[in-house]
Order: C-alpha cells, then structure tokens, then sequence
C-alpha cells in the first residue's frame, strides 16, 4: 500500500529524514519509535505534504501512484490521514459543518452520494459514539478550546468519518489520561479492516498495548536504526532507546 | 405606542436634561456645519478616509416615504423572534403599519420622537468629547427617531428590534437620512436591541444612538450596518455606563461604499463594555472605525475585539482609543484589531491609542495584519478540501467568529449566510 524507498527530507535547508525505506501492505499496524527530534513526525508531515518540508530525494508510492505528484487535499481524498499532534484551531466552522464538508468532498471524490445536513446528523451520531464525544463538541468551533484530550477525540472522530486506507497517528497518546487512551485506542482498532493499514508514532510504548502492532520501527537522527517483531516494544519499554543507538553506532546501520 | 412621558425614568431623565430645550443645540450644530463644512484629508481624524465621493454628489433631507415596504419582503430582515417588537424606521421615518409593539413589555416605554418632543431636550447631552460632521448632521436635520425607556429592574426577555430602511425617493433626488435613539436604562434594567440598517441605492445616512445604562444594568445592543454598496454611512453612538452597570456592543459592517462607526464609551467605576466589530468588505469600500473607551473611574472593565476581511481594492481603517483616567486604579482593558487582506490591493490601517493616566492597570493590545494562516490551510487540506475551499472557509471562519454568540438565532443564522456569501463560501454548502 505504501512504499518508502530511501526518502531524504530536509527543513529551511536542514536535512531531517536521511534515507527511510519502510514497506506497509495492507492489513498490516507498524509502530515508528525513538526519541524525541528523531524525525518521528516529520516523516508522517512529508508524507501527508506538509508545506513546511521539501522532499530532497528517494521515491514514495502509495497504491502504486506516486505520491509526490499529488496535493495534500489529492493525498486525503485518496485515503490518506493523519491524526496530528498538535491539531490547529479553526474558529468560526463548526466542527459538524467541517466534518460534513469533509465527508463530502471524499464522497464525491469515490463517486459516491453526499449526504445533507439531516442524514450527516444521523451518520455522524453514530461515530461520536465510537469515540465517547459529546454532542456539544459538534457545535462548536473546530477545536477552538478544545483541551488536548478532546483535540484528539476529535483526530479520531474525523478518521472515523473519513475511514483513510492508511492512517498516520502521531503521538495520539500526548494529552490523554489512561481511560480516554483506551476508548481511542479501542476506537482505532475497530476502524482497522484487512484492506486498511496503520502506522503509529509514538514516544511511549504504552500505546501499543492496545493498538498492536505486527512491526516496530526505532527511527533516530533520520534514520531507521531498527526493525523487528512487537517485541521490540516491550524491550524499548524495560530498555530505553540508547542501546539500539549504541548498537547501531558500534555495527553500522542494520 | 403612545408618547408615555409620565414614566418616572423619563422625568428623571428630564430633571438632568439641559433646561433651555432642543433649539439652541440645533443651531450651534447649525452654526459648526456651516463655520466647518465637509472634513477633508487634511484632518487628523481623516486622513484615510476621503470624502471626495461624497463631495460629488448632492444629497437632500428625506421626506416621509408612502407608503413603507414591507420589510418581510427582505430576506434575512425577518426574524421570528423579534416580529412582535420591531420598530421600522424608512428613511428615517416611523413606519407604525410596519411596526409592531405587542411583545414590548408594559413599562417599558417605546415610543417615535419627534423634534417637537420634550425627550428631544435630552438629546446631545449624554458622552464626552465633541460631535463630528455627521453627527452634527443629525443634530442640526433629524425629525424622528425612537426613544426607548427600561425602567428599574425590569429584564426585557425579547430583543427589541429596530429596522431602519432607506429607500430611493424615486424622483433622482439622492435622500439623506437622519435616524435618532435614545436608550435609557434605568438601574437593574436589563435590554437586549437589535439595531439594523439595510438599504437601496445610492443615499446618506447619518445614524446617533445614544445610551444611558444606569447602576447595576445591562444592554447588549447588535448593531448590523447592512446599507447598500452606493450608500454612505457614518454612524455615531454615545454611551454612558454607570457603576457596575454593562454595555456589550456587537457592530457587524458590510455595507456602504464609505462607512464610519465612531462609537464613544463612557465607564464609571465597576462597569464593564464590550466593543466588538466587524467590517467585511471588497470592490472599491472603504469602512472606517473610529472608537473612543473611557475608563473615567476605577475597576472597570473592557474588551474591544475589531476583525476586518478586506478583498478587491477595498480599505479599513481601525483607530481604537482607549484612555485610562488619573486615578481610574485597577482597570482592566484588552484591545485586539486583527485583520485579514485577501488581495494584493486590499488595504487596512490600524492604529491602537492606549492613553493610560493610572498606574495600577491591566491594559493590553495587539494588532496583526495578514494574510491565511499556512498551517490552518494545510490542516484543511489533509482532510480532503482543495486549496481554493480551505482558503474559503477559514476566511468565513475568521468573520464568521464574530457571529456565534449573537443571541437571536434567526439573527445570527441570516448573518451567517450573508457572509457566507461574501467569503465565497456559499460553494461550500450549508455551514451556518
């Protein structure tokens, strides 16, 4: 579904990704670890096109099209999502009108009907359930105010509308006490089909134990330094990261 | 509907109004128009808003319009919730069939002034500072106008609406139109006024509200300026807030091909004012905020938050003056003017004027010009809506913001439309 091949990705000039190659078929949750500034999150920015990244090198495809020709709204409406960190304020929309107009606007891309405000109200009542929202949140401005907990309710509720192919989730845990943790988590899960994919980025490993994943990745100064089977989680919990740096500077890269 | 003068607030009111009666007021205003005549550019208080356009055209006091239009045949001028207490207004004139006064609570006194009026001995002597040209304009020309009175302790539950229409005369002659309030608020009161003017054509119209809200009362008071893209509009409101009384003003400005709100807030101790306002325009309109806070005495309170989206080679001008008085202690004042320009020849000039003559004060500003924020967009974008749309609806967004918390649903649902229609939005579908 997502192929990486040695991506290079840099900031006002400063290089950030050093060449990732990472492979996501369908059906398959891989979680991306490591310590902060590893360039966690600026891989899932450059691959939604964040305008902030220029990509200076490799090739990425997603469902066989290359992904570097297509505008970040093109991205989403082809199935691509992520769940920011830090998700931005829009006041004066309300949630429920932006919700719909996205819904729509990926509706009409797949060729199928739109729905009006009174069969959205119906749909989308069925999804805040999903995530334990409560209706007042519809009405209001687009995360205006939002703590960081219901910011990433809300995160998880546009995912659950836009029901993305691959979903990106970066550092879904910040922000959320152990039970909110659990319902989004649960959430996610259900979200999960065998032709839909998920990559997790994450700090800590606790979140992994709900969303688990086939793969964990440890990225750092750029680079994957590490891959290997959800065990790799438990032993970067009890572990830490500095021996899989240690590992990596004393026998080369992988 | 009839004159009700024996209401108690009234002859208080009257007991501090100036003895000697309305004429003498008229004739100075008279007497400044003719020594003053149009301001020009070269005026400190002018200097961005060129009255050329004005200049070019001659104007001619209108005449009682007959027979009055039906303001339900103007959409997004009815609302539910206030038919049964609009007053209309057309061309400055009372339009009673239009009107209806049956939800006005008993007490409450509401009623047309006429120069003739004894409340006219009232007029002009409530805010500070002097008049400019318009609002000399209405002094020196008004013929009608309403009075509300609200006396103590009464909370009216309906908000009172007042339509004011301006109409083409029809024989070529452009109108000018002088509206005139007076809103009293006597202690403990409480009034929610909708004040909104729409129109047609090309015209003058020169609006003076002037507010009293005594100890302890509060007025919300929406003030929509939807006049034609031909019009001119220069608008003048006075309020005076006694102790621990509230005013929280909303002026919303789509209108006018030159446009001025000059609103003048006076705060005794412990009161406390909204200043809000929002001029959305584009082509070649040029809307001018000129706004006066007064904190005359300690603990008072203000907020004063002033967007403006300017398209096509349109301007807005913000000058927001706030002063602080010598001993006004404790005083706590936020202004924030935050513009949004979306083309290149779109201009806004903002100019934030803290006189501050106490020392124990909170008192913030801020202004910022610009253009979409990246990050908004790109946050709209990763979720599927193309540039253009994203660009659309934080634009709406951004006016839109000024809307939610108008109390009258209909109200602020007809807004939300109107600027959803004029961020472009409208493609968008159905997000009010």
């Amino acid at each position: 579904m997502l192929s990486i091949k040695n991506l290079t990705a840099s900031i006002n000039g400063t290089p950030v990704l050093k060449g990732i190659d990472l492979e996501i078929k369908a059906g398959e949750i891989h979680a991306i670890m490591g310590p902060n500034g590893s360039g966690k999150s600026t891989l899932g920015k450059v691959l939604v096109g964040h305008p902030s990244y220029e990509v200076t090198g490799g090739e990425v495809t997603f469902d066989g099209k290359n992904l570097f020709d297509l505008e970040p709204d093109v991205r989403a409406r082809a199935g691509l999502f992520m769940g920011f960190q830090h998700p931005i304020e829009v006041p004066g929309v309300s949630n429920a009108a932006f919700l719909r107009l996205a819904y729509n606007k990926k509706a009409e891309a797949e060729g199928r009907d739109e729905l009006d405000p009174l069969e959205f109200d119906d749909f989308i009542r069925e999804k805040i359930k999903l995530v334990s929202m409560k209706e007042e949140f519809l009405d209001r401005s687009l995360n205006e105010g939002f703590s960081g907990g219901e910011k990433k309710r809300n995160e998880i509720l546009q995912m659950a509308v836009l029901e993305p192919k691959l979903a990106i989730l970066d550092e879904l845990d910040s922000g959320l006490d152990i039970d909110a943790l659990r319902v989004l988590g649960d959430a996610v899960n259900r979200l999960m089909r065998p032709d839909r994919a998920l990559l997790v980025i994450t700090h800590f490993p606790r979140i992994l134990e709900t969303i688990r994943p086939q793969f964990v990745h440890v990225l750092s100064g750029g680079r994957i330094l590490k891959s290997d089977g959800p065990e790799l989680a438990v032993e970067l919990e009890e572990r830490g990261y500095d021996w899989v740096l240690e590992e990596a500077a004393a026998g080369g890269r992988r | 509907m009839t004159p009700a003068v024996d209401a108690s607030l009234l002859s208080e009111l009257l007991a501090t109004a100036r003895p000697e009666g309305w004429e003498p007021v008229r004739a100075a205003a008279e007497a400044r128009l003719e020594a003053q005549g149009l301001p020009d550019t070269a005026m400190e208080d002018w200097k961005y808003l060129d009255l050329s356009p004005l200049r070019e055209r001659s104007f001619h006091s209108a005449e009682a319009a007959s027979p009055a239009p039906a303001a339900s045949d103007i959409p997004g001028l009815v609302h539910p919730e206030m038919m049964a207490t609009r007053q209309v207004f057309v061309n400055g004139f009372h339009a009673p069939h239009a009107s209806c006064a049956t939800a006005i609570p008993p007490g409450v006194r509401f009623f047309p002034i006429s120069t003739a009026s004894e409340a006219c001995r009232l007029l002009g002597t409530l805010g500070e500072g002097a008049p400019d040209f318009f609002e000399d304009l209405n002094t020196a020309r008004f013929t009608e106008g309403a009075v509300i009175l609200v006396p103590q302790n009464v909370r009216v539950e309906v908000p009172l609406h007042l339509l004011f229409l301006n109409r083409p005369a029809g024989d070529g002659v452009l109108p000018a139109v002088f509206p005139r309030v007076l809103v009293a608020l006597d202690r403990g009161a409480e009034l929610e006024l909708v004040e909104e003017h729409h129109g047609e054509g090309a015209y003058l119209s020169c609006p003076v509200v002037e507010v009293r809200v005594a100890e302890g009362a509060v007025l919300r008071h929406e003030r929509i300026q939807r006049e034609s893209l031909d019009a001119f509009h220069f608008g003048a409101l006075r309020a005076e807030v006694a102790r621990g009384g509230q005013y929280h003003s909303r002026t919303l400005s789509f209108g006018g091909r030159l446009s001025r709100q000059r609103p003048r807030v006076r705060l005794a101790e412990g009161a406390e004012a909204t200043l809000d306002g929002l001029a959305l325009i584009g082509d070649s309109q040029v809307a001018d905020t000129h706004s006066f806070l007064h904190h005359a005495e300690p603990h008072g309170t203000s907020r004063q938050l002033h967007k403006c989206v300017v398209d096509g080679q349109a301007r807005a001008i913000f000058n927001g003056q706030i002063r602080v008085a010598p001993g006004a202690q404790v005083t706590d004042a936020q202004q924030q003017s935050r513009n949004l320009l979306l083309s290149e020849k779109a201009r806004v000039d903002t100019k934030p004027q803290l006189e501050i003559y106490a020392d124990d004060v909170k008192c913030s500003h801020g202004a910022a010009v610009g253009q979409l924020d990246p990050d908004e967009l790109f946050y709209l974008q990763s979720r599927g809506l193309d540039p253009e749309d994203a660009r659309n609806l934080l634009t709406y967004g951004f006016a839109a913001d000024l809307l939610a918390r108008i109390p009258v649903a209909s109200l602020r649902r007809a807004l939300r439309h109107l600027v959803l229609a004029r961020t472009q939005a409208a493609s968008l579908g159905d997000l009010a």
